[in-house]
């Protein structure tokens, strides 16, 4: 399940969501958003905490509808063929967790059921899944007497259980320990040479660095930046990510005009 | 909707709630043992209650003098096993408020037009109404004057030259002409059609909670609104098992009452000279197996829309809690006396309506266009709840989890607001 190269995975296009408070009115989230997703990439949004990271991948695995805008998911629109969309992505957060009361297996194998995969074909799915992650001594046993990193391999298995050609992890390594969250980074690493597209989320610079091909800044639902690290270093002056970033935001209004072109050239280049 | 989709996430829920040790509890083990040891509970609660009064001896004070001819009176009473006579009390009226003693009997003679009569007399009882040993102590004693009442009245006959024979004139007779069946079915119809909500109620309680606010308290809830399901296959899936459920415990618990009712109560009723003949005819097991699937549905999908709105279980059982209440107080209000039957406007009442349904046919009765209404009332219920559910999934807080608030604050501020507090439109397909 994968696309020729180049051909984007998802696409986003001046996407956009607001939410309505009682206090506060229309309260934009998202603000006219754009960027795409190839397979074999890793597209990093890196962002502060309410930036707009989550409300933009919830929209992206239909969880939440854009006022605006649009984005698709190999090809299929996430308003229009929601469920299509949901069937080609895996989506792993901090908010999606396992059920307690089922084995490993049963877990996989419902994921990969419930998300199209063939059924004939589940059980070699799990096995392969059950021996890629390690977990085949733990296979029957309930996820709720699982270590918290035997829940972490079958939370990653269950989200490329049906082997998605898109894969979402927003802020993946929140509360996992240092080991866990390496390990996490490495499945990712895996994930993208199986030529998936990953769309990872994180305010983690040194996590976005290492893993992403391309970056893209988030702040205040805007996308102030999108490039490659090198791109983002070249266009700015600074070495690491996190001078990068604090470049980006704290001068929010005036960095697309403090770099001109960056934009556009990184834009051209990544089309 | 898919079929496929509704079979994966029907087995899904119905694999993890056989895991949950509470909702096989109070689903499967309840129903299952609440008759028996219920009806026994209760049956020897009674006889024991019973046995210890049957046992006491009646504390009584007696006041007054009889006419000689009747001296033995007094003396019958003090014979009696039953009666301790107590002498020396103080203040004998607050000594029986107090309970220290069980009645005052006092011995005078009358004093109305009766007075005349060579001999009468009168007995004026004290006692406490609201003890049972005291009522018991008057019983005794108005039992022990009525016996002592006929013996006269024979000696009298006999002394005018009457025989027994002319004495028993204007016999009352009685006859039962019901059958064993008649009485069984009675009971059944009364037991049944009250407990069969509760316990459908309580086999759909924790499964709509388990589902929907556990879902939440977990964190599957955006596990599962993110898998490739149509969120229609979703809501319906949910409900089937919530239903299945509420069905499973209805079933057990008609099977629990048909063995324990004979099997229990029988003998208990036998010493009473009563008897049971536990048979139900097929049209009526029909009936009430419709009836079960009936309130499985409506409480399962009634549930589902109230508990959805919860953030955790507790929460869940706060909100779900009133729909039980909701749903029984037609039976109190009007389904108990056993002259109002299922027609075609007790029909129009949800709940009530399957209650009488279901009694009638364990009585005999079938009025099918009450029962026809009946149907067409409840699944008309049921399909404005499940589109409810549907429409409540299909805002976006919901699939979020952001939503704070009860049913009928959505209602209010969503489904009757002009301005929605997030995007108005729907979002889940």
């Amino acid at each position: 399940m994968t696309t020729p190269l180049h051909t984007p995975a998802v696409l986003v296009d001046d996407l956009r969501k607001s939410f309505f408070e009682e206090e506060r009115g229309e309260v934009p989230a998202v603000d006219g958003i754009s960027f795409e997703a190839r397979p074999g990439e890793v597209f990093g949004l890196l962002g502060a905490n309410g930036a707009g990271k989550t409300t933009t991948l919830r929209m992206l695995s239909t969880v939440l509808r854009p006022t605006s805008g649009s984005a698709t998911v190999m090809g299929h629109d996430v308003v229009t063929e929601s469920e299509k969309v949901r069937q080609s992505l895996g989506f792993y957060s901090a908010s999606t967790a396992l059920y307690p009361r089922l084995t490993a297996r049963e877990t996989l194998e419902f994921f990969a059921r419930i998300n199209g995969y063939p059924p004939s074909r589940v059980p070699a799915r799990v096995d392969e899944l059950v021996d890629r992650f390690g977990i085949r001594e733990y296979e029957h046993g309930r996820v709720e007497k699982l270590s918290s990193g035997m829940k972490q391999k079958v939370s990653i298995a269950r989200t490329i259980a049906h082997d998605p050609p898109v894969l979402i992890f927003d802020e993946p390594t929140v509360g996992l320990d240092v080991m866990n969250a390496i390990e996490m980074v490495k499945v990712i690493s895996e994930l993208k040479a199986d030529g998936k597209a990953v769309l990872y989320s994180s305010h983690i610079m040194s996590e976005v660095e290492k893993l992403c091909d391309r970056i893209g800044i988030l702040h205040r639902g805007r996308l102030l930046a999108l490039g490659t690290l090198d791109e983002l270093r070249e266009a700015t002056g600074e070495h690491y990510l996190e001078d990068i970033f604090v470049r980006f935001v704290t001068d929010e209004s005036g960095a697309a005009g403090a770099l001109p072109g960056a934009f556009g050239e990184l834009e051209s280049d990544a089309s | 909707m898919n079929l496929r989709e509704i079979g994966i996430l029907y087995r899904h829920e119905l694999r993890s709630a056989l895991r949950e040790r509470t909702i096989v509890v109070n689903g499967i083990l309840i129903p299952i043992f609440m008759y028996p040891l219920l009806l026994w509970g209760m049956f020897t609660a009674v006889t024991f209650v019973q046995g210890l009064n049957d046992g006491f001896a009646s504390r009584i004070v007696v006041d007054g003098q009889l006419p000689a001819m009747h001296s033995e009176l007094r003396d019958s009473l003090q014979a009696l096993p039953a009666v301790d006579v107590v002498d020396d009390v103080d203040d004998p009226r607050a000594a029986v408020a107090e309970g220290r003693i069980d009645a005052i009997v006092t011995l005078r003679p009358t004093d109305d037009e009766t007075a005349a009569l060579p001999g009468n007399f009168r007995v004026d009882i004290a006692y406490d109404r609201a003890e049972t040993r005291s009522a018991d102590a008057r019983a005794r004693v108005e039992a022990l004057v009525s016996r002592w009442r006929s013996r006269w009245l024979a000696d009298l006959g006999d002394d005018l030259g009457l025989d027994a024979a002319e004495r028993g004139v204007f016999v009352v007779a009685r006859e039962d002409v019901s059958t064993a069946r008649d009485f069984t079915n009675v009971l059944l119809g009364y037991l049944l059609s009250t407990f069969l909500i509760m316990m459908v109620a309580i086999g759909c309680f924790l499964p709509a909670i388990d589902t929907t606010a556990g879902e939440r308290e977990r964190s599957t809830w955006e596990t599962l609104m993110t898998v490739g399901a149509n969120r229609g296959s979703v809501v319906l899936a949910k409900y089937l098992y919530v239903a299945t459920l509420g069905i499973v415990a209805g079933a057990l618990n008609v099977i629990a009452l048909m063995v324990s009712i004979g099997a229990v109560l029988g003998p208990l009723l036998g010493e009473s000279g009563a008897s049971l003949d536990v048979a139900l005819t097929p049209r009526a097991a029909l009936v009430m197996i419709g009836g079960a699937v009936l309130l499985a549905m409506t409480f399962g999908a009634a549930m589902m829309v109230f508990a959805s709105f919860a953030r955790s279980f507790k929460d869940g059982q706060a909100m779900v809690t009133p729909v039980i209440w909701l749903a029984v107080l037609p039976i109190l209000v009007g389904g108990e006396p056993s002259d109002v039957n299922l027609s075609t406007s007790s029909a129009t009442v949800p709940i009530l309506n399957i209650s009488l349904m279901i009694r009638d046919a364990i009585r005999g009765f079938f009025v099918w266009d009450a029962i026809a209404v009946t149907l067409v009332v409840s699944l008309g219920l049921v399909a404005v709840l499940l589109f409810l559910a549907r429409r409540v999934l299909s805002f976006e807080e919901f699939l979020t989890g952001s939503f704070d608030g009860s049913f009928w604050r959505f209602a209010k501020q969503r489904l009757f607001a002009r301005r929605s507090l997030s995007d108005p439109r729907p979002t889940a397909r």
